[in-house]
């Protein structure tokens, strides 16, 4: 080939090489960005849950903070929280509904309205009658439950009783659909008998949340295991001792983010193994949180709550308290009652969580939560000269039946611990272990043997009647389900509760902190010790991480990945 | 061996229907009331009136128990779980691959592993091999195998990063949603460590159980008789002290392996493998009586079946036992 074809060839062979590296590169860095943008809004947010397995994850049987926290992501509300950090994530704004409900002047009416396009993951239209039928699983005497009854919506809801079954209609529930609550296209109208001011707060709970109009009734325990649903992800998946698989919504177009493409949780799975996988970022974090013999290692490894930190910390609306049963034995006696409070030791029961577990607390309102002022009552070191003082001839040799969870091995040590206490102030303990797995079984039978018993609340909502009246109001006691473990009944409180629950604004805030402290200074059915936190620990991979104190939890719905 | 074949076939069938008594009894009438716990929290005693009819729970014991069995014999179905309603026959087909998969591997592994070093440290009797290998043995019937497995997760999985940690994947190729790894790669490179810690506490005991019967069988007359005869010493292993060494190994793996099943949630559990053990454990604590009873029986089954196997397999290796039973 002659010398100027020779050039030619070898300036074309570099023009062409040229070409192919300018490509090359263009498509790598078109690459990176659909990479990088990929790592914004997408990716496979990996999930371990040692926690065990969800309770169930159908919305009207779901009652404990995992299944939640995965509703969350999947439910769509008329009311929610948005997905921010700290208090700006406490308040609810409108997600389905257009605005906050129209109220009739005498508070007994509440009227929603939708927004247009809502639809579930199956495309079908959401209306007013996706609502209302969430009110009627709730209350249907044909699920495997009946939570609303708990928290009194069969008595607030005009038509609730004869609906349930409950009241008046005990055992014979007489219509098909609850009178009080009425749905037309986008028009949600719910009827209440009485004033009940923390209602917007009570329907932004998960139990109120779309759900298709003619999702079926159940009787199983495990509920309906998937179904489509209209939030920013749906249910693809799931199986309770194995995976469950969120996609992401494509019908969903509100506020609220759906960054993973996919989230994956695994059910069942081994704390031990699950922290070494989070460690090397083959898991992304743990919905089980953090056992306590980890969460040291992990402070001073990655640090506290620091920015795109692995190691989080936050504070819960749960508050864990050792139950006293008012009913029975010695603990019918208020000044042992009393004495317990200045003889058992909060710091050492956190302690045994280990760090970073809790606050002490002495109260039953938490702070943040309206009415809450520190009352500061008792110390958080066993005081036992006081607690003796206090008790008198009432401690000296007192027969304490003391309850715990013999499957758990903190729990088993924290009885050990108040064992080790009670004994120290007089009294004569029996250890009553539970070791079938059934540990609220016995406390929620009226005329349980215990005297003394670790148990707790969590919000169901941020309204001190939830902790307050849900708890101890004696009126609601039956002969099993019971959530007033303290069998705590006193007609004087609960006149001043009712007084309380009518209340509003800052008339009702001073009622309860009222409540609140003649509780715990008057009657004394319990022993609070701590507000707990939540710890939690991520791989490298996790960005956006937005805690939610609601739902004890992060947000996973706008966790980022990659 | 036709006929010992056919005798202990009806052993076993008769072995089965002792199981399934057993079974029923212990879980269908022991219990106070199997309908409220089927029922739920907030049902009514009209409502549990219903299932216990349903659940054919008002009928005598002996009709109970027939439609039991012949629902087990003639449709294949075990119940439904009290929790989710789903047939037990389904959980337990999609549980029972990967239990067998970690038993049948382990045993793979631990006889791999036992066989040679039980020979060699009976042909080579107190030397450093022989020592070291009773070492090992102490230390694996001594350690529960949650500790084990844990120190295999931290030391391959984690430090040396050779294995995954944990998690399964099945070994057929699956692209279903809730299988987020499948094949036969996958499969294997998953269970590893599994197997490495279901071989650890069985090697043990099957290294000694070969070293004593093969240090025993190679005193026998006939292999002095043999090496007499010229035979080299790898012949007279293989052709005379192996097969007759090999008889008590087989009686002990047909048990173990159905002890195995039992012995399988420990590492089930360390590995979040969702196998029967693991399974049994959570319808046990949430009282899902169907679930327990099925996987009871069917772990029964493949007792039976294993051991099946094993007097055939034994009468097989040795003629004596056929012309005598």
């Amino acid at each position: 080939m002659r010398r100027k074809h020779l050039l030619s060839l070898f300036m074309l062979s570099m023009g062409v090489a040229l070409l192919v590296v300018a490509t090359t590169v263009g498509v790598a860095s078109s690459a990176t960005h659909k990479v990088n943008a990929a790592a914004a809004k997408g990716g496979i947010l990996k999930v371990n849950q040692s926690a065990g397995t969800f309770d169930t994850l159908d919305p009207q049987l779901a009652y404990v903070t995992n299944d939640w926290n995965v509703l969350d992501a999947t439910q769509l509300m008329l009311l929610n929280y948005p997905d921010k950090s700290g208090s700006a994530g406490n308040v609810i704004v409108p997600e389905a509904a257009k605005s906050y409900p129209t109220i009739s002047k005498n508070g007994k009416t509440y009227t929603y309205h939708l927004k247009k396009g809502l639809r579930f993951s199956d495309g079908s239209k959401v209306t007013a009658a996706a609502f209302k039928r969430a009110f009627e699983r709730i209350l249907s005497p044909k699920m495997f439950a009946q939570y609303g009854i708990y928290d009194g919506l069969d008595t607030d809801l005009v038509g609730g009783q004869a609906f349930a079954g409950t009241g008046a209609f005990t055992g014979k529930p007489t219509t098909k659909h609850i009178s009080g609550v009425k749905a037309k296209g986008r028009t949600l109208k719910i009827h209440l008998t009485k004033r009940v001011p923390y209602f917007t707060s009570l329907l932004a709970m998960q139990w109120f949340g779309a759900i298709k109009p003619n999702m079926k009734y159940t009787n199983s325990k495990s509920g309906i295991l998937k179904y489509p649903s209209a939030g920013p992800y749906y249910i693809a998946a799931n199986n309770l001792n194995g995976y469950t698989v969120l996609k992401r919504n494509k019908h969903y177009h509100g506020f609220r983010p759906a960054f993973a493409k996919e989230i994956l949780i695994h059910n069942l799975t081994n704390p031990d193994t699950s922290m070494l996988q989070i460690e090397k970022n083959q898991v992304d974090f743990d919905m089980g949180g953090v056992p306590a013999t980890y969460a040291g290692k992990f402070a001073k490894q990655y640090g506290v709550n620091k920015k795109n930190g692995r190691f989080h910390v936050g504070v819960t609306t749960c508050i864990d308290w050792i139950a006293l049963n008012v009913s029975r034995g010695s603990t019918q006696n208020t000044k042992l009652r009393t004495a317990l409070n200045y003889g058992l030791g909060r710091n050492q029961l956190i302690n045994i969580l280990g760090p970073f577990a809790g606050s002490p607390a002495d109260q039953v309102l938490i702070p943040g939560l309206s009415g809450y002022h520190k009352l500061s009552l008792y110390p958080n070191n066993p005081n036992v000269s006081k607690a003796k003082s206090v008790g008198g001839s009432a401690l000296s040799g007192a027969n304490l039946d003391l309850y715990y969870n013999g499957l758990s091995q903190t729990r088993t040590h924290q009885a050990e611990l108040m064992q080790s206490e009670l004994t120290q102030l007089g009294a004569q303990v029996t250890m009553d272990p539970e070791s079938t797995g059934d540990y609220y079984g016995p406390l929620e039978t009226k005329g349980t043997k215990y005297n003394v018993a670790r148990a707790g609340w969590c919000a169901d909502y941020f309204d001190p009647f939830d902790y307050v009246n849900v708890n101890f109001d004696g009126r609601s006691i039956q002969p099993t389900g019971n959530v007033d473990y303290f069998y705590f009944n006193n007609a004087a409180f609960n006149a001043k509760m009712d007084k309380a629950a009518a209340k509003s604004g800052k008339a009702r805030a001073t009622a309860y902190a009222a409540l609140d402290k003649t509780l715990m200074t008057k009657y004394v059915p319990l022993v609070p010790y701590t507000v707990d936190n939540a710890r939690y620990v991520t791989s490298n991979k996790v960005h956006n991480w937005i805690y939610s104190i609601y739902f004890n939890g992060p947000d996973l719905n706008a966790m980022k990945v990659g | 061996m036709t006929a010992f074949v056919i005798r202990r076939l009806f052993w076993a069938i008769f072995l089965f229907l002792v199981a399934t008594i057993a079974a029923y009894v212990l879980f269908f009438i022991i219990p106070t009331n199997p309908a409220a716990l089927a029922a739920g929290k907030a049902a009514t005693p009209v409502v549990v009136k219903h299932i216990s009819h349903v659940m054919h729970l008002d009928l005598p014991i002996y009709q109970q128990y027939w439609l039991f069995l012949w629902n087990m014999v003639r449709h294949g179905s075990l119940g439904y779980s009290f929790v989710n309603q789903l047939p037990v026959r389904g959980l337990i087909r999609q549980d029972a691959p990967v239990t067998m998969s970690l038993v049948f591997g382990g045993a793979v592994f631990w006889l791999a592993l036992s066989i040679p070093v039980g020979i060699i440290s009976a042909l080579r009797p107190r030397s450093i091999l022989d020592r070291s290998a009773m070492i090992f043995v102490l230390i694996g019937i001594s350690a529960h195998p949650v500790w084990i497995g844990l120190i295999l997760a931290y030391l391959i999985g984690y430090r040396l990063g050779l294995t995954p940690i944990s998690n399964y994947c099945p070994l057929v190729p699956s692209h279903s949603i809730g299988v987020p790894c499948s094949g036969p790669l996958q499969w294997f490179e998953h269970m590893i460590l599994p197997w490495m810690t279901f071989m650890l506490l069985f090697a043990a005991l099957y290294v000694r159980l070969i070293r004593a019967t093969v240090i025993e069988t190679m005193s026998e007359d006939f292999v002095r008789t043999a090496r007499a005869k010229g035979a080299s010493s790898g012949r007279v292993l293989v052709q005379h002290v192996l097969r007759n060494s090999m008889l008590p190994v087989v009686t002990i793996l047909g048990m173990d392996l159905g002890l195995a099943l039992g012995g399988a949630v420990f590492t089930e559990t360390v590995f979040s493998l969702h196998g029967l053990g693991q399974q049994l454990i959570t319808a046990a604590t949430s009282d899902d009586l169907p679930v327990v009873t099925g996987i009871l029986v069917f772990a029964c089954i493949a007792v039976i079946v294993f051991n099946f196997i094993v007097d055939v397999a034994y009468a097989w290796l040795d003629p004596r036992i056929r012309l005598t039973t």
